[in-house]
């Protein structure tokens, strides 16, 4: 492969470097300058976590070819405040505490930056058609828009310099803006991510995964791999030493596949080597005989009598069963006016947080395996491994990197286990860095729910008797899929005063992606049944929906379906507010007529337009301008 | 990810087919990468070595925009930003203002090139509709024997299918040709799955010249994406509307007409329905953009889609 010479200037500094001729500027600038505050949440011009200047035009790092560059002026988010000092962008962006996991801040910063540049009093709705390139999955980006506004004003001489000084607190946090100790290190791109970390002597992995939902594994041949000039170590599960099972509940997954694959995308060996192309053609020389097995993919079907096993340990694939009884539901129908019956879905979702996974592992100078990566669960993890590794609990060691986004998605000890495994047989650092697809490939998703539901009301709307039945897709292994039934059946009857409750929630093993923890842990796919359903009976009886709510909510003292004594309900206090802020119109659904007066109120969001870059320019009438 | 042998930024267009000519079959044309980098990744196209990349970004004279009598000529390489802010590029080209702002965001416009998002051939590209509304005719050209060679298609006839276009071996796509529409009323409609960065489920360009006394229809130029494997005019609607009076039934005659056309292979009764309030918004918005001004109702209609 050919190489190239460039010479350049970065942040005001000139570069002269020999790089491989097809790098990408992304890399040039992460690997070769170590300039990480450009990150890659996507590396497919997605995201904008990479965003930076060149000749002063905004562009996604990711897409740029480093030749292009040769004798360019380029800008890193560490260009801003090269001396130390905040550019008001970056100030007013701590001031309005508009960075919260600060992953997607780099090039959000980068991005406000050119907005600005560009139309120095650019309006709120051209701020957001500048920032479109760039995604946020933690803040709701309505912090950072009020960040642009603040600069633009405190820029123009509208407002003071002093509106960009943290809030002084009075008595109270509550309703304060609070100064977050962390943002300056991620609008000035400082902070490191694993990903950014790097380590002398350090060894990077890639990892071979399963190409079948369910086969067995016949041979697992890596000597052709392990012989490779600059392949320090391959690893399998032969080489765990101790107790191979990780997962929040049941500890069914091995660190890396064991006798079968149960998902496309599951571990099945890991390389580490000097470079990362090495590492990558090292995953061709292994050699795996598969014996593909039959699989399941529906939890249903995987519950029938004869459906593929999955586990020696569930035969009957089930994962957890979670039953609550209150009462006696088949009275509560009986003496019901009305009855209705509807089934709901939910499907997988990805948690998408723009930092993918990634870890760096060693093991330090008195013997002590430590492992940094974005964990959201450090002591169970250390716990975990410790088994895995049969080592005593204070020779493991779990350092909890920055994590750029979790939900929940982080909460599974994916690839921790290869990263010690890899350290301990190499005696080097070993990192690994997760591209977007593996991500999405091989980690957890929100569990996928179908929801029967029955519900039987008396005509002035008081709920009789509620009965749900829910079957979620746990996926190839157990994770979190038992806590996260647990909580679906607890909450799922809704707070509302209900007589006679049955609630079956089954967590099911399929050859399907893993399902994990994802915000809410499952109460959001029974709430969404519930709430529907609510709102269907509102229309069958002709009840105004918020009513129906206070009719059946219950109040401070209430017995929950799991028999906790509620000392104090908010329902009705957070009811009135939510009708009150939504222009919330009284009534049945049924009797509404055909126009709206709680549409385009203050504060419901108007319809999506582009095009306000347009709109100035057409009033300036700029265009004849050549 | 995409590696080669070999990276050439050749500085003019003789030196870039000559490149071509002698390293037949070795090579990979890029402009601006946006849709060649991000296919090369793990689960699309994945790994591709090329012994040659071809980096077109040097060649000053592809980026090159020239406006003679009726028509318009624009080069190649020209980014999709260029028809935001080149002033001559939206006098003439009214309806590539609306397209490039629905095009990517800022920073992959600043990348993405007209001619290659033609080439990509996409049965979504975004460009695509809105050239062919306006006539355009791509030019080709190689190199042969050190001869250089060009040939000049319709647009139309260009692109064949998803991904695939007549563009033949050793061939480069230089330069687009379209009709100047200055004075002529725009509107570009995209619908995907979120606001920006998105690629098209349909998109819709009109362009409309009116006759404001007595009210009619003068020229109608209408051409849709994203419903069949090839973008296509649609002609039925611009006859139907060519002479017509203005008014909102006028306009929701002619985009019925439509319908029928939609031949996708996924969501296909969704995109139909989508396909005529589209027609129905972006005749309305051209006409509105070209001074017709229509009553409340039609217009509040268009704007909060309910």
């Amino acid at each position: 492969m050919s190489s190239l010479e460039l010479d350049l200037e970065i942040n005001g500094r000139r570069i002269r470097r020999t790089v491989p001729a097809h790098m990408r500027l992304l890399d040039f600038l992460r690997d070769e300058l170590n300039l990480t505050g450009a990150k890659e949440g996507c590396g497919a011009g997605e995201c904008g976590t990479c965003s930076i200047f060149i000749d002063g035009v905004l562009m996604k790092s990711c897409l740029v070819p480093t030749a292009r560059v040769q004798g360019k002026k380029i800008e890193t988010v560490e260009g801003l405040a090269r001396r130390g000092e905040l550019s008001p962008l970056q100030k007013a962006f701590c001031r309005t505490g508009a960075s919260q996991c600060g992953y997607c801040i780099p090039g959000m910063v980068m991005a406000a930056t050119a907005a600005l540049r560009r139309n120095p009093h650019a309006g709120m709705e051209e701020i957001k058609e500048s920032l479109s390139g760039n995604i946020c999955r933690c803040t709701g980006y309505q912090k950072i828009f009020e960040a642009v506004a603040l600069a633009r004003d405190v820029m123009n001489g509208m407002l003071p310099a002093t509106a960009l000084d943290a809030e002084v607190l009075g008595d109270t946090f509550v309703g304060a803006s609070v100064r977050r100790l962390d943002a300056p290190s991620k609008v000035t791109g400082a902070l490191k991510y694993a990903a950014d970390m790097t380590m002398l002597g350090m060894l990077h992995m890639q990892v071979l995964r399963s190409p079948y939902p369910h086969a067995r594994i016949v041979a697992l041949d890596t000597a052709e791999a392990e012989a490779m000039p600059g392949v320090e170590a391959v690893v399998t599960h032969r080489d765990v030493p101790g107790v191979d099972g990780f997962g929040v509940f049941v500890h069914d997954q091995p660190v890396m596949a064991r006798d079968k694959v149960r998902y496309v995308g599951e571990a099945v060996a890991a390389v580490a080597a000097e470079n990362l192309d090495i590492a990558k053609a090292a995953l061709a020389r292994i050699k795996v005989r598969y014996e593909k097995l039959p699989a399941v993919f529906d939890a249903f079907e995987a519950m029938r009598r004869g459906a593929p096993i999955l586990h020696d340990t569930a035969r009957d694939n089930v994962v957890m069963h979670i039953p609550i009884r209150r009462g006696d539901v088949e009275h509560g129908f009986a003496e019901s006016d009305v009855i209705l019956e509807e089934t709901y879905r939910t499907q997988a979702i990805e948690h998408a947080y723009l930092e993918p996974e990634a870890g760096l592992g060693y093991v330090d100078q008195d013997g002590v395996v430590t492992i940094v990566s974005p964990s959201q669960n450090v002591t169970h993890h250390r716990h975990a491994l410790s088994r895995i590794l049969a080592l005593p609990i204070n020779k493991v060691r779990m350092i909890m990197s920055p994590v750029g986004g979790g939900f929940g998605g982080k909460e599974d000890m994916i690839y921790q286990g290869m990263l010690a495994l890899a350290a301990l047989k190499t005696r080097r650092p070993v990192r690994y860095v997760f591209t977007r697809e593996e991500s999405i490939v091989a980690t957890a998703k929100r569990h996928p729910f179908v929801v029967s539901y029955k519900m039987g009301v008396k005509r002035d709307g008081r709920i009789c008797a509620t009965s749900m039945y829910m079957v979620a897709d746990g996926g190839a292994y157990g994770l979190s899929t038992e806590g996260v039934m647990r909580k679906a059946a607890i909450l799922a009857a809704g707070p509302y005063n209900i007589a006679h409750v049955r609630v079956d929630a089954i967590g099911v093993y399929t050859n399907n992606t893993p399902s994990g923890a994802f915000r809410s842990f499952g109460a959001l796919q029974s709430e969404f049944a519930t709430e529907s359903h609510l709102d269907m009976i509102a229309e069958r009886l002709g009840i105004d929906p918020i009513e129906l709510r206070r009719i059946n909510g219950m109040r401070d003292g209430a017995i929950t379906h799991t028999r906790q004594q509620l000392d104090s309900v908010s329902l009705m206090t957070v009811l009135d507010a939510v009708a009150k802020a939504a222009g919330w119109e009284a009534g049945a659904p049924t009797v509404r007529g055909e126009t709206r007066s709680d549409l385009g109120a203050a504060g419901n969001r108007p319809p999506c337009t582009l095009g306000a870059r347009l709109k100035t320019r057409e009033t300036r009438d700029s265009w004849e301008v050549a | 990810m995409l590696t080669c042998d070999e990276y050439r930024m050749p500085e003019t267009l003789d030196d870039a087919l000559a490149l071509m000519e002698r390293h037949k079959d070795r090579y990979r044309v890029i402009a601006g990468a946006t849709d060649l980098l991000p296919a090369t990744r793990a689960g699309r196209l994945g790994d591709i070595h090329a012994p040659m990349i071809i980096d077109l970004s040097r060649i000053a004279a592809l980026r090159s925009v020239a406006v003679n009598a009726e028509r318009v000529r624009i080069g190649a390489c020209t980014e999709m930003a260029r028809f935001l802010d080149a002033p001559l590029l939206a006098r003439h080209l009214p309806v590539m203002l609306h397209c490039a702002v629905w095009f990517g965001d800022d920073q992959l416009r600043e990348a993405a090139t007209i001619g290659g998002n033609l080439v990509n051939a996409s049965p979504a590209a975004d460009a695509a509709p809105p050239l062919i509304a306006m006539n355009a005719v791509v030019t080709l050209e190689s190199r042969d024997g050190g001869t250089r060679r060009r040939r000049d298609l319709p647009l139309e006839e260009f692109v064949t299918g998803p991904g695939t276009t007549r563009l033949a071996q050793g061939e480069l796509l230089t330069a687009i040709e379209c009709d100047s529409m200055a004075g002529y009323g725009a509107a570009f409609e995209k619908v995907g799955h979120r606001r920006s960065l998105v690629i098209s489920t349909v998109c819709v360009a009109a362009l409309v010249r009116v006759d404001h006394w007595p009210g009619r229809f003068v020229d109608i130029r209408l051409a849709i994406g994203a419903i069949a494997p090839v973008p296509s005019r649609l002609r039925e609607c611009e006859e139907f509307l060519s002479g017509k009076p203005i008014s909102s039934a006028t306009i929701g005659a002619a985009a019925r007409l439509v319908s029928a056309r939609v031949q996708s292979r996924t969501r296909r009764a969704y995109r139909a329905e989508v396909v005529v309030n589209f027609i129905e918004r972006a005749l309305t918005d051209a006409a509105v953009n070209a001074g017709v001004a229509f009553d409340d109702a039609t217009r509040m209609k268009e704007v909060s889609h309910v």
